[in-house]
């Protein structure tokens, strides 16, 4: 089963499609958590995951904006996905009942 | 990010390989991090890399399995040969050894044949097993040998006698870097020669602390051929036997994934 910065590496690159390359999936990760998110724990999940079969990268074109430096884009597989939503599965069935979900459904309604 | 700051981060993702460094490079100007902020991603980056290599055998095995064990008993036989050499420039010492000329020049010969057998061996089974944590493997080779040099007291050789392994064993690591596997025979028959060559030393007791350790100590110089013998048999097994023409089974190292 994948971790949870596995995840939510996996869901930040699925979310963001062909846009998705290490500094896009890393201010997606900061932005929706509110916690850093360093370079080194970044890339080496996705050499990990890599391996894994669960992301493929390749390298793509350099931009002006990042001062002619090439992105390392990401594609999330279709083994990703499946990872994804087995561990987004087991969060959502193990988290039935907990007080915080109850909470949350109660104030909701 | 100053242009300065920016050639210091360039700097420390040298470490990084090439594709990286350019991603790495790219995302740290893109999100407009500070020199610091980048220098601590980089080196935390490689750090992590780093770390992750350490967490296979191999770079173990090639660092306290051969390097540090072998380079201080290599130094005992790089001295041994320079002896023997000696012995044989020396008439009174090979009078002294009840050696003639012509035995004298047989145990030379096989000392430094098992000398370059074993260093070689070594030094290949080092490259091939550990390319990215060579520098390790170096730095356990280094340390033995400073502690050898200052402890150097025989005035008949010189101190650089220490180091006759070193040649033999860098163009292992050379031939270890660059290609993958020895071919099952040629590696059969390196180990068997150097087996072979050891027989002679099995029954012979050290005289002096330099001379070559026992035999059961030589066994720890002796493992790395019979290690090549085991890859080239597994490799052999994998590609299917004879799939390939002269000394070498498994192409160029690059070919090669998941070595550290």
């Amino acid at each position: 089963m994948l971790g949870e910065f596995e995840y939510l590496l996996i869901t930040a690159a699925a979310g963001l499609g062909d846009d998705a390359y290490g500094a896009a999936i890393r201010e997606a990760i900061e932005s929706t958590t509110g916690r850093k998110c360093s370079i080194g724990a970044l890339y080496t999940t996705i050499d990990r995951l890599e391996t894994k079969g669960l992301l493929k990268t390749w390298m793509g074109e350099a931009t002006q904006q990042r001062g002619g430096r090439a992105k390392r884009m990401v594609r999330v597989t279709s083994k990703g996905v499946m990872a994804a939503k087995d561990f987004y599965d087991a969060v959502t069935r193990v988290s039935r009942g907990a007080s915080w979900v109850a909470k949350r459904t109660g104030s909701a309604s | 990010m100053t242009s300065v700051g920016r050639s210091f981060v360039e700097a420390a993702a040298r470490l990084l390989a090439r594709d990286e460094r350019e991603a790495v490079i790219g995302d740290l100007v893109e999100a407009g991090e500070s020199t610091w902020q980048g220098l601590l991603g980089v080196l935390g980056l490689v750090f992590r890399r780093e770390a992750t290599l350490w967490k296979s055998w191999r770079p173990w095995l090639a660092g306290f399995g051969v390097t540090l064990p072998s380079s201080f008993l290599l130094m005992g036989v790089s001295l041994s040969v320079s002896w023997s050499y000696l012995t044989l420039r020396c008439p009174e010492l090979l009078q002294k050894s009840s050696l003639t000329l012509g035995s004298g020049t047989i145990v030379l010969l096989c000392k430094a044949l098992l000398l370059i057998g074993w260093s070689w061996t070594g030094g290949f089974v080092v490259g091939s097993v550990s390319r990215r944590t060579l520098w390790a493997s170096m730095a356990l080779c280094y340390s033995p040998c400073l502690f050898c040099l200052s402890r150097f007291r025989v005035e008949s050789l010189s101190r650089f006698c220490l180091f006759l392994f070193l040649l033999p064993a860098i163009w292992g690591v050379h031939q270890g870097l660059r290609i993958s596997k020895m071919k099952l025979s040629w590696a059969i028959a390196l180990a068997i020669a150097i087996t072979v060559l050891m027989l002679p030393n099995w029954s012979s007791g050290a005289q002096h602390w330099w001379s070559p350790p026992r035999w059961t100590l030589n066994w720890a110089l002796c493992w790395p051929a019979w290690y090549l013998v085991a890859t080239a048999r597994r490799a052999g097994a994998k590609a299917g036997w004879g799939s390939s023409d002269g000394l070498w089974s498994g192409g160029h190292r690059e070919q090669q994934t998941g070595m550290s």
